[in-house]
């Protein structure tokens, strides 16, 4: 782990009832960097972002900010904090200007209100009322009123969740304008390109627990120097399946695509083209591909991200 | 200090750009004003209203001298007294010839059915029946029963207008009997008893409606306001997850509720001007509110309605049920309050809710140093009620208000 | 057939799951008639009591019969002047007499102006009897008072009740339309309704079969307790009541279309739909008499849908007299309103969103 941290978190816990939310993460996130939490939903991504935010309570566990030890976030903390909710709104008839005011003025110091909105491509939607904004723009308000007081430590929780791939760039660039500014950020998501691109390091997470971190690159290197080789499943049948497993290793099928696994691309290759010939299976929008965090998931857990 | 004024502007901000908030607290309560002054206001000044009355006089083939005096009276105040009033009556007798059984009956049908005002009907025999009176002669056993020679007004008695005419035509009649008996020498009108009236404790006479009625609006402006306006800002800002995105920013709930509460005083002191400006230049009244006691129990209500809009708030789970709360409590707290009704002989279960709503206190302190009213609680309750209330809602409030949505 | 039956189950499900429209249906008109009728209970006739003082000496005291004939419910003697000032201000008489032989001098607190009027009028009565009878006269013009019209259209309360029926029904009417039924389009959970085979006339007709049930029930609540708790007297027609209320409740149906139609966005139809009925309230002389507005607000009430079902709920339990052909044209107009609208409601049920 690296020496000097903004933020680490030690065992952190929340359970509700029976439920283990959060079970026993910990982790630390350095300067300048992206630091991801992946999982599917209902890992506890949010729980432990929301417990980091300071609106939840943590059961159990030591969380340092800024080299200070607290149990709850406290209000001089949250002076250096940006945070993106998951679930959050603005009030709909304020103008954008007027939010980006209204939030820097809880704090001691900010940018202005035109600054942030030219930051995040708004300057034309100044004067517009919040009911008016698309779900893209919306968000990228949010994210100019969690910067607007300029942060050493910003939380981004799902920030892509549920926008149109033109919104999602948008807002990826934002970040890693932000990261090349020296910001650290923590961000959750369960999109497995996001985490992919934007990360420095990634921490995947199932169930309230950690099963796996480090760099994109040093996750998917786990799995070792393997291919993966997918084709359409369509008119692929169990039984056809059978003598391709058989003869290679990894074959898996997952719904709509047939995948194998293999260290070795060309001897995988031989037998596939002589299965596919033999069985007459057209080998359809095939290719062939690095492992990437999706694979890691599975291989973890036998699940998909997305279910 | 400026996050506290940015939330007040901005709650004021709001209210104002949310056309629906903008009728319930600014167009309603000038409606009802206006509403109610016309109606109620009117209500003694039937000098002003003009009656649709009918006069049948059955006993005209005498041409009797009483009947004619009558008649003669109706259709004297039936015209018009100057050019620009309108006559106290709009009469209507059956034309000459025209069957008059069948034009009683179709009169009388008319104020059953509220087209006609009254109907008075002079029975046959009745100027036989003032002259016997008049003349004691033994008379011989008339067969006539007494009521059968009655004049008869016939009206109908729950309508408020018809109500007002016959007390009106009643007056009128008194008058003729005077001049009947005056004429037969029995009655001396010099020796007439004046009647005279006081106001008791009041130089200018009767209270101007419109004043009595304006600061009851005003109060009812900053209820409904309290009511509605507080909780509904405070619970749909919690429900849509606006609340939350504040409280991860170092901004506290105090000052939050600073910011909240200076906003709602400024919307109200907004309210109670236009309402003011409404009731002094347009309806004329000269209730003035500018002394420091008005001006402190109106702040008083203020608070006592906005710590109320709290209390609601922190009992409700969700914004729907916190309105059904505030539309459940609304017409009881404001009815049963004096603001608009006396209470004067409701029964003993029902007077304790006046007793306990804090509205009725405010309403009878403000219209009392306002000179409109007499009070009927002592200064002390009508200042102590209310803070009790605030005490009590702030209490209540800031051990159960929950500023973000349940987890 | 089984589309309607299930629909029909459904909506009678949400409508009496939400708590909020169980209690604004059944329970608020009941609380409302409770309130009214002890606010109203003194509107009719306030108890009139008089403060008397009468100055010893030569003149005749006021007869006693006299006041009461007049109007006047109690007497109370005084000596002083002051004290009879100090019982007037603090309201434990209504209003005050002096009579000194030579003149009736009446006191009134100058602030009860909505009931000095009737005391007003007793006083009249009062000074004129009197001065008949100090000169030794009874009065000679034999007069009677005759209502004319049902016994109960005497009490005012008596006509209020059906009033507050009527708005009942309009409220239960007008926000199946506008508020419910716009709700669910708003939140799309009509789209996914009827991207089923499910006819949009099965939706609508299930919800005003369960609205009609709802409404006519409350309706009867609402009359039932009015007479159990302050002795109402009605003589319902049960033909014409029956008709009026179904026929008035698919009518007010059909208004919350009318105005679903026009407004931009459905979430507004509920606050313009509350807007309406509020103005409504007031201007068809269901709470306050309308007969003393200026005569443009008096013609505007006409145009006014409440009014008429308001008029016509006196007549149908029996309060108030109305030409019948005005009564069944009203019932006429408005089924006649509901089944033009009818299919005019199918069709923005299945309108897609203009967004």
């Amino acid at each position: 782990m690296p020496e000097s941290f903004l933020m680490r978190v030690t065992d952190l816990q929340k359970h509700y009832g029976e439920t283990r939310a959060v079970d026993g993460i910990s982790f630390s996130v350095a300067d300048a960097a992206v630091f991801t939490l992946l999982g599917p939903n209902g890992a506890g991504k949010t729980t432990t972002l929301e417990i980091l935010e300071g609106i939840r309570e943590p059961d159990r566990g030591e969380i340092e900010i800024f080299g200070r030890r607290m149990h709850r976030v406290d209000r001089a903390t949250k002076r250096r904090l940006g945070v993106l909710l998951q679930e959050g709104n603005f009030e709909p008839y304020l103008k954008a200007r007027e939010v980006i005011a209204l939030f820097a003025s809880f704090f001691p110091k900010a940018r202005s209100a035109d600054e942030m909105l030219e930051r995040v491509s708004l300057t034309e939607k100044a004067n517009s009322y919040v009911k008016n904004l698309s779900g893209g723009q919306k968000q990228r308000l949010a994210i100019a009123a969690a910067l607007v007081n300029d942060p050493d430590l910003v939380f981004l929780d799902e920030p892509t969740t549920g926008l149109d791939p033109q919104a999602r760039r948008n807002i990826w660039s934002v970040v890693t304008d932000l990261r090349t500014t020296g910001v650290a950020i923590i961000l959750t998501t369960h999109y497995m390109e996001e985490a992919e691109t934007l990360s420095d390091r990634v921490c995947i997470m199932d169930y309230g627990k950690v099963i796996a971190e480090g760099s994109p690159r040093e996750l998917t290197e786990q799995l070792g120097q393997e291919t993966i080789i997918e084709f359409d499943a369509r008119d692929v049948s169990d039984a056809d399946l059978e003598p391709l497993a058989a003869s290679c290793k990894g074959v898996r099928s997952e719904g709509e695509l047939v995948a194998v696994e293999t260290t070795d691309l060309v001897a995988a290759m031989e037998k596939l083209l002589s299965w596919s010939k033999e069985r007459s299976i057209p080998l359809d929008c095939m290719s062939v591909r690095q492992p990437n965090l999706e694979d890691v998931f599975l291989s973890l857990t036998g699940r998909r991200l997305r279910e | 200090m400026s996050d506290i004024l940015l939330i007040a502007r901005n709650h004021l901000l709001i209210a104002l750009r949310e056309r629906i908030t903008l009728f319930w607290f600014l167009i309603f309560p000038v409606f009802l004003l206006i509403i109610l002054f016309f109606i109620f206001g009117q209500i003694g000044q039937e000098k002003e209203i003009s009656f649709d009355i009918t006069l049948v006089n059955l006993d005209s083939e005498g041409a009797g001298a009483f009947s004619g005096i009558v008649e003669t009276v109706f259709d004297g105040l039936a015209r018009a007294q100057s050019s620009d009033k309108e006559a106290l009556f709009r009469l209507r007798k059956p034309e000459p010839g025209e069957n008059v059984d069948a034009f009683l009956e179709s009169e009388l049908l008319a104020v059953r059915r509220g087209r006609r005002t009254a109907v008075i009907l002079i029975p046959e025999g009745f100027d036989r029946r003032i002259e016997s009176q008049l003349v004691p002669t033994p008379a011989p056993s008339d067969s006539h029963p007494e009521s059968e020679l009655a004049l008869m007004i016939y009206f109908s008695e729950g309508t408020a207008t018809s109500g007002m005419a016959v007390s009106i035509i009643g007056q009128v009649l008194a008058g003729v009997d005077r001049e009947i008996l005056s004429r037969g020498g029995r009655f001396d009108p010099a020796a007439a008893i004046p009647a005279k009236t006081t106001w008791v404790g009041s130089e200018s006479g009767q209270t101007a409606y419109i004043d009595f009625l304006l600061p009851g609006i005003i109060l009812m402006g900053l209820f409904t306001n309290g009511l509605f306006g507080v909780p509904g800002a405070i619970l749909f800002s919690r429900d849509q997850r606006v609340l939350r995105r504040y409280w991860v920013t170092p901004l506290t709930v105090p000052r939050f509720l600073a910011g909240m509460s200076i906003g709602h005083i400024a919307l109200s002191a907004l309210q109670f001007g236009i309402l003011f400006s409404i009731g002094r230049f347009a309806l004329g009244a000269t209730v003035s509110f500018a002394s420091p006691v008005a001006v402190l129990l109106l702040l008083l209500a203020t608070a006592t309605f906005m710590a109320f809009g709290f209390l609601i708030a922190s009992v409700s789970k969700t914004a729907n049920s916190g309105m059904a709360i505030a539309n459940i409590l609304n017409m009881p707290m404001m009815f049963l309050s004096g603001l608009f009704f006396p209470i004067a002989g409701l029964p003993a279960f029902v007077k304790a809710i006046v007793f306990v709503n804090p509205v009725s206190y405010l309403a009878d302190g403000l219209r009392s140093h306002l000179g409109v009213d007499s009070g009927i609680f002592p200064t002390a309750l009508v200042l102590a009620v209310p803070l009790a209330w605030i005490a009590l809602s702030s209490g209540v409030a800031a051990w159960r208000l929950r500023w973000d949505v349940g987890r | 057939m089984t589309a309607f039956r299930a629909l029909l189950r459904t909506e009678a499900a949400i409508l009496l799951r939400d708590k909020a429209t169980v209690f604004f249906t059944f329970l608020f008109p009941f609380i409302f008639i409770v309130i009214f009728g002890f606010l109203m209970g003194n509107v009719d006739r306030p108890t009139a009591r008089l403060g008397l003082i009468e100055t010893t000496g030569s003149a005749p005291p006021v007869p006693r019969d006299l006041l009461e004939s007049s109007g006047v419910d109690e007497v109370r003697d005084y000596e002083a002047t002051e004290t009879l000032w100090t019982a007037v201000r603090n309201r434990t008489v209504d209003f005050g007499l002096i009579w000194n032989g030579e003149t009736l001098e009446f006191l009134y607190h100058p602030s009860r102006v909505q009931e000095n009027y009737a005391f007003q009028q007793i006083a009249s009565g009062i000074s004129d009897a009197v001065n008949l009878r100090v000169q030794g006269l009874e009065p000679v013009l034999p007069v009677v008072r005759r209502h004319v019209g049902t016994e109960a259209s005497t009490r005012w309360f008596n006509q209020m009740v059906p009033g507050i029926i009527a708005f009942s029904i309009l409220a239960s009417g007008l926000f199946a339309v506008s508020g419910h039924l716009t709700a669910m389009k708003e939140r799309r959970t009509l789209d996914r309704l009827l991207v089923t085979p499910m006819p949009p006339v099965a939706l609508l007709a299930a919800m005003a079969v369960v609205r009609l049930v709802v409404v006519y029930l409350s309706t009867l609540i609402t009359l039932f307790a009015s007479i159990a708790i302050f002795d109402l007297a009605f003589s319902i027609d049960w033909l014409a009541y029956t008709l009026l209320v179904g026929c008035a409740t698919l009518g007010m149906m059909g208004l919350g279309t009318v105005i679903a139609l026009i407004v931009r966005r459905p979430s507004s139809a509920g606050n313009v739909a509350n807007v309406l009925a509020m103005v409504m309230m007031f201007l068809s002389g269901i709470y306050f008499p309308i007969e003393f507005m200026p005569r443009f607000l008096r013609t505007l009430s006409l145009a006014l849908p409440l009014r008429h079902l308001a008029d016509g709920m006196r007549f149908a339990t029996g309060v108030n007299d109305m030409s019948p052909v005005r009564f069944w044209l009203i019932v006429l107009a408005f089924l006649t309103g509901a089944l033009i609208l009818f299919p005019v409601l199918a069709r923005y049920v299945v309108r897609p969103q203009r967004t």
